[in-house]
């Protein structure tokens, strides 16, 4: 089976541009395996007790059954799904 | 004393007491671990190569595979001194029954006990939930940092609060686990979910020892059981099914983790935990 490719845009969602993730969180409710994981973006200059710079990585990618319900959840249209 | 030995790590009082955490510097240690807990994952380890993405992927690779399984069981069980909190090292724990747990909150559990939220549930479903017990120097670390502080419940509780606190988690279907925080120090009961735990997740997923299967093991009474059903959806590890042409449940021994929840909904006795050193086939399987 094809390798599983879940790309974030990072312009619409996360990283302090986009929408908040921590306020959204549709894509990570609506994925019943839990692929995805969010977390403090790294490589950003960040306040180590508060961090406000979050972001979505597709962490789990390899448990990923490809039911595309991330990509209809997501209110930026910033996620997608290939193979 | 080790895990899986058919003795009880947890019950060890030492394990739990200042003194430890004070000899061991776990203060600046959990610091560092707790202020970048969420992205343990994403971080690179064995020399910047790897990062746990895909990580079932990597783990089926021939050879790579087989290193990377053997470098992660090394972090997650490291009793080195040059131990990385950022990656988590010597993070292990093991599943309680409710009655194990409540010992451990009544004599153990070092104050201050505080529940806090779920960062796994935050993380990789982005609820709040607070369910989530640390004791100790951990919950000193934890208290300054804002994101785990509850809204609307009380952060830090007595020892009575934390019992029924997690009898209530644990009847509405979360799994007791006591955590080495890092190994030999204690400082945390979750109230766990799969597939939304992390360390059920690599457990039952990719096979990785971060969560033992409980010194228990549950049997059923064919007898007494009158195909209710009631039990099944109570258990997170797919053990128990309802077979239609016995009218009974079934048990699959090899996925019990023992933790004792689908007890919680039998209304005839039919489900018991025994010790897993006494079960006939299940010894030294943790």
């Amino acid at each position: 089976m094809p390798r599983t490719k879940i790309t974030i845009d990072y312009s619409k969602c996360g990283d302090g541009v986009g929408i908040d993730p921590r306020n959204c969180g549709k894509c990570l409710n609506v994925c019943d395996v839990a692929v995805l994981l969010c977390h403090e973006t790294l490589g950003v200059p960040q306040d180590p007790i508060d961090p406000q710079t979050w972001r979505v990585s597709a962490l789990w990618w390899d448990l990923c059954n490809r039911c595309m319900k991330c990509v209809e959840a997501c209110p930026q249209r910033a996620i997608t799904v290939s193979w | 004393m080790k895990h899986g030995a058919g003795g009880k790590w947890y019950l060890n009082a030492k394990n739990y007491s200042n003194e430890l955490a004070k000899e061991l510097d776990l203060e600046r240690y959990l610091t560092e671990q707790w202020r970048f807990f969420e992205t343990l994952y994403i971080r690179k380890f064995m020399g910047g190569l790897v990062s746990s993405s895909g990580l079932g992927y990597k783990l089926r690779l021939p050879i790579i595979g087989r290193v990377l399984r053997y470098e992660v069981e090394n972090m997650i069980h490291s009793e080195s001194k040059n131990r990385n909190p950022i990656r988590a090292d010597g993070h292990f724990g093991q599943v309680v029954p409710l009655e194990d747990a409540k010992l451990i909150f009544a004599n153990l559990a070092a104050e201050p006990i505080i529940e806090n939220y779920c960062m796994c549930r935050v993380m990789q479903k982005g609820v709040k939930e607070v369910c989530c017990f640390n004791f100790g120097v951990l919950s000193g670390v934890i208290e300054k940092l804002p994101r785990f502080i509850p809204k609307n419940t009380k952060l830090r509780l007595d020892r009575e609060e934390a019992i029924a606190r997690l009898e209530k988690h644990n009847r509405d279907g979360k799994v007791a686990t006591i955590w080495f925080q890092p190994v030999p120090y204690i400082n945390a009961i979750c109230s766990c979910e799969t597939p939304q735990c992390g360390g059920l997740r690599l457990r039952n997923d990719f096979g990785l020892n971060v969560v033992y299967k409980a010194e228990y093991a549950i049997r059923l009474d064919p007898d007494n059981c009158q195909g209710c059903k009631l039990c099944v959806p109570m258990c997170q590890f797919g053990a128990l099914r309802y077979s239609p042409s016995l009218k009974r449940v079934l048990v699959d021994d090899t996925k019990c983790f023992g933790c004792g929840l689908c007890r919680h909904a039998c209304k005839f006795d039919a489900l018991r935990l025994v010790p897993r050193e006494e079960a006939p086939g299940l010894k030294g399987q943790y």
